[in-house]
């Protein structure tokens, strides 16, 4: 089958810029897929996002090489307009995305924009609030609306376009530990009950690597690594280099490994750790 | 607020209509008891709508302003008897019968004329409005939508500068026991990350929109302007009423 | 340092923000407030800096009032650093955002040269003195706001969310830059979300769940009390949740970081063995 997202040998500069923003990336990702995006500031996480959604080159010009594919559209040929029904994007300002007063009209706005017919808009808001989980929330003003709750809406906006590909970049990066960990386990359930492919660029690892199959490690406009988390956090001049945060019992786990203590799998969670800290410390404490 | 009284449920043009006909019955009649007849059905009006309570302080800073209006005109006419002197003998601060009734009038015209404006917002959500230029007056679409999010930014904005004013006040930068230029330009201080940031705001906002087909062609729209019977009756009676009105009052 | 006599607040709506809080920070302490959004941890630092009065109650800020003192006396003795370093930044370069603070306090001069200097080096930011702060990342504008709070010199820094929205590496990097300023004799009021971050910096915390203060003691007591932290929607670090059975059934004992869990497993599987010999370097 042909993959959802191919990126081909892409490189980007940024106008007047002498680095290359990203280089020689190559990237494919199959239907269906949940991906995680990391790396540190400057990587170049925000461009890959830009460039998929078509921002680049139509909106944001540069200097570009290479072919970015989107459920076979070519994004540097294919109008943004025409990209809106294919991939869907969620940004990191809760605040600065959102342009109506009130969530129904959130919605409507790109259904408006692709003269989708009244009774249809209608529908798909419904549709689109019931997956997100927000229903009770449609005639609510955004202002009384907390930070967790504007992104749900961002990314039910974006959602009610029905696109094939969602593409979040740092939507937890203004929320606290609760607010971050329902976000991600929303597009968890986006992606596994409609199949939505999901691109997620987080740096909250200790959230983000239990619940993504596969990480992509960005750092200086090139992709480092592509694996699982498991595998990347066992990598520890890779973790130490890119400076991503290891989820502590991760961490641990690490330590007593290399102390010859522990032979197992990376642990990425509390729960799973307690299990083969349990399995470790013996009969005794099997309780946990 | 939709549907909390006729007012809200009708048309937002019907009632621009209703403030034209307050406006155009304000300027036909020339003397202080029909415009005071005016100003007292418009607050009519606001009561049988039941916002009157809510428009009130907006009411009390219109008179307040007809008042300073009345007090700055009143000294400037010459013409006619000298019936007030502010300084006896000097002829300082003077008011004339002809000033005081052409200042009168003037400050209960403007009253008249503009205390439809907050009847107007306290029954119509501004999206509404939004709808009805677009649809039926036609305006463009992006200058609707600019007013939209312009006012969505505001209370942003708001939280923001207290935000800044934390952050500089930390540095102790103080705005008090300054002169008024010094004042002024003690404001760069706040203004200047509220405008880089808004700034930064302005580009993710155009991004979010172009992700979400901004600008794609034709456009539907999920809400409708819509001239119920209600409409037409109202609009009909206002043109016919200021019709008459003004007709008998000019013969 | 810091004393909070039973304050109140309420805002002109009725909310009631604060209800009775008292608590007392001593000089040269690393004390973390931790709740939930609306718990009322914005309110305090509203109160702390002075741009809100106290309802009842005061709080002291090394003996001056924060409802009464003068905007430059309190900025003398309190660092604020917010959250987001853009709501400060304003001047074409790092230098001058520096001199900013201690210029408004009537500095100026060769004093004032070396306040930017100091503050700079403090932070690491002395090779980008003459950039435009606004080319620089987020986080070394974070430091450059912590550093425009340094050149005033203030005996107590008060941190907001400091490390929101920045990578791992900048956010540590912030972090360090606190612990060092709080080994070099500041007093360090945290407020965070980030429970790893609290259990590996602070000292002290404070655990604040509407409006009123829930706990407060040494981090590791407050985070022992599960129950407490899950009634305010606060879960404890991965270390603690992690050994917690254990040391329950007495096979290890109480522990706040990766490294003294380590060490305890260690000591536990090899049982007389020191485990800080296998500690690696």
């Amino acid at each position: 089958m042909e993959p959802i997202i191919k990126v081909e040998n892409f490189t980007f500069y940024y106008p007047d810029s002498q680095a290359p923003a990203l280089e020689g990336i190559n990237l494919t990702v199959r239907e269906g897929e949940f991906l995680g995006l990391t790396g540190p500031a400057g990587a170049g996480k925000t461009t890959l996002a830009l460039a998929l959604n078509g921002i680049i080159p139509n909106f944001q010009g540069g200097r570009m090489g290479g072919k970015v594919m989107v459920a076979g559209l070519d994004t540097a040929k294919t109008p943004c307009a025409r990209l809106a029904g294919v991939i869907g994007s969620v940004f990191q300002d809760p605040e600065a995305q959102l342009v109506a007063e009130v969530v129904e009209d959130e919605l409507a706005f790109g259904l408006e924009n692709l003269a989708v017919s009244r009774e249809e808009i209608q529908r798909r808001i419904g549709a689109a609030l019931e997956m997100v989980g927000i229903a009770s929330l449609r005639h609510r003003s955004l202002r009384e609306l907390s930070g967790g709750q504007k992104q749900k809406v961002a990314i039910a906006a974006a959602v009610a376009l029905r696109p094939r590909v969602l593409v979040l970049d740092e939507p937890t990066s203004e929320l606290d530990p609760q607010g971050t960990v329902e976000i991600v386990a929303l597009l968890q359930r986006l992606n596994r009950d409609y199949g939505i492919t999901i691109l997620l660029i987080e740096q909250k690892i200790s959230v983000l690597a239990p619940r993504v199959p596969r990480l992509v490690c960005l750092n200086k406009g090139r992709i480092v690594a592509d694996a699982s988390p498991r595998q990347i956090l066992a990598q520890e001049k890779l973790t130490t280099e890119l400076g991503l945060e290891v989820p502590p019992v991760t961490a641990l786990f690490r330590m007593l490994r290399r102390a010859g203590v522990y032979q197992g799998d990376l642990p990425l969670e509390v729960d799973e750790g307690q299990r083969e800290l349990g399995r470790l410390l013996g009969s005794r404490a099997s309780r946990a | 607020m939709p549907g909390k009284s006729f007012l809200h449920k009708l048309n937002p043009l019907t009632k621009v209509v209703w403030s034209l006909a307050v406006i155009t019955l304000a300027f036909v009649y020339q003397q202080p008891l029909p415009i005071l007849s005016l100003w007292a059905s418009v607050l009519a009006v606001a009561l049988i709508g039941k916002v009157l309570r809510e428009i009130l302080p907006a009411i009390r800073g219109l008179i307040i302003f007809a008042a300073i209006f009345f007090l700055f005109q009143v000294f400037l006419i010459d013409e006619g008897q000298v019936v007030f002197t502010l300084v006896p003998g000097t002829g300082i601060g003077r008011i004339t019968d002809v000033g005081l009734k052409a200042c009168t009038m003037l400050a209960l015209r403007m009253l008249a004329m503009t205390s439809t404006i907050p009847v107007l917002l306290a029954t119509t959500p501004p999206k509404d409005m939004i709808v009805a230029f677009v649809e039926k007056l036609k305006v463009p679409y992006v200058y609707a939508l600019m007013l939209v999010t312009s006012l969505r930014f505001i209370p942003t904005l708001q939280e923001e500068l207290s935000l800044v004013i934390q952050a500089q006040r930390a540095r102790a930068y103080d705005l008090e026991g300054r002169n008024i230029i010094k004042r002024f330009l003690a404001l760069i201080p706040l203004a200047l990350p509220l405008l880089l940031m808004s700034v930064q705001r302005a580009r993710t906002m155009a991004i979010s929109m172009e992700t979400r087909a901004f600008g794609a062609g034709p456009r539907t729209s999920l809400h409708t302007s819509t001239f119920q019977l209600l409409d037409i009756g109202v609009i009909s009676s206002c043109l016919l009423l200021t019709a008459v009105l003004a007709v008998v009052s000019l013969h | 340092m810091i004393r909070a006599e039973n304050i109140h607040f309420t805002y002109p709506n009725g909310f009631q923000a604060l209800k009775g809080l008292s608590f007392h920070i001593k000089a040269g302490e690393f004390v973390a407030v931790i709740g939930q959004n609306g718990a009322g941890k914005t309110t305090l630092l509203k109160l702390l800096n002075g741009l809100l009065k106290p309802t009842a109650g005061r709080i002291l800020i090394g003996g001056l009032d924060t409802a009464r003192a003068r905007v430059a006396e309190l900025a003398r003795k309190v660092g604020f650093l917010f959250q987001n370093p853009d709501h400060q930044i304003f001047l074409p370069t790092v230098r001058e955002e520096l001199a900013f603070g201690p210029k408004n306090l009537g500095l100026k001069g060769a004093v004032l040269e070396d306040r930017v200097k100091d503050a700079a080096a403090a932070v690491g930011l002395t090779p980008y003195l003459d950039f435009n702060p606004r080319q620089l990342s987020k986080g070394q504008r974070q430091r450059v706001a912590l550093a425009s709070v340094l050149a005033m010199q203030p005996e107590v820094l008060v941190l907001d969310e400091p490390t929101t929205g920045q990578d791992y590496r900048e956010a540590l990097e912030i972090m360090r830059l606190v612990k060092k300023l709080h080994q070099q004799g500041h007093t360090v009021l945290l407020v965070s979300h980030d429970m790893e971050m609290v259990a590996r910096f602070a000292g002290r915390a404070l655990v604040l769940g509407e409006g009123q203060l829930l706990l407060d003691g040494p981090v590791a007591t407050v985070f022992a009390r599960e129950d407490v932290l899950a009634a305010t929607g606060l879960v404890p670090p991965q270390v603690i949740q992690l050994a917690r059975p254990y040391q329950e059934q007495g096979l290890l004992r109480p522990v706040l970081t990766v490294e003294e869990l380590y060490a305890e497993i260690i000591a536990a599987l090899r049982g007389e063995v020191d485990a800080r010999q296998v500690l690696p370097a």
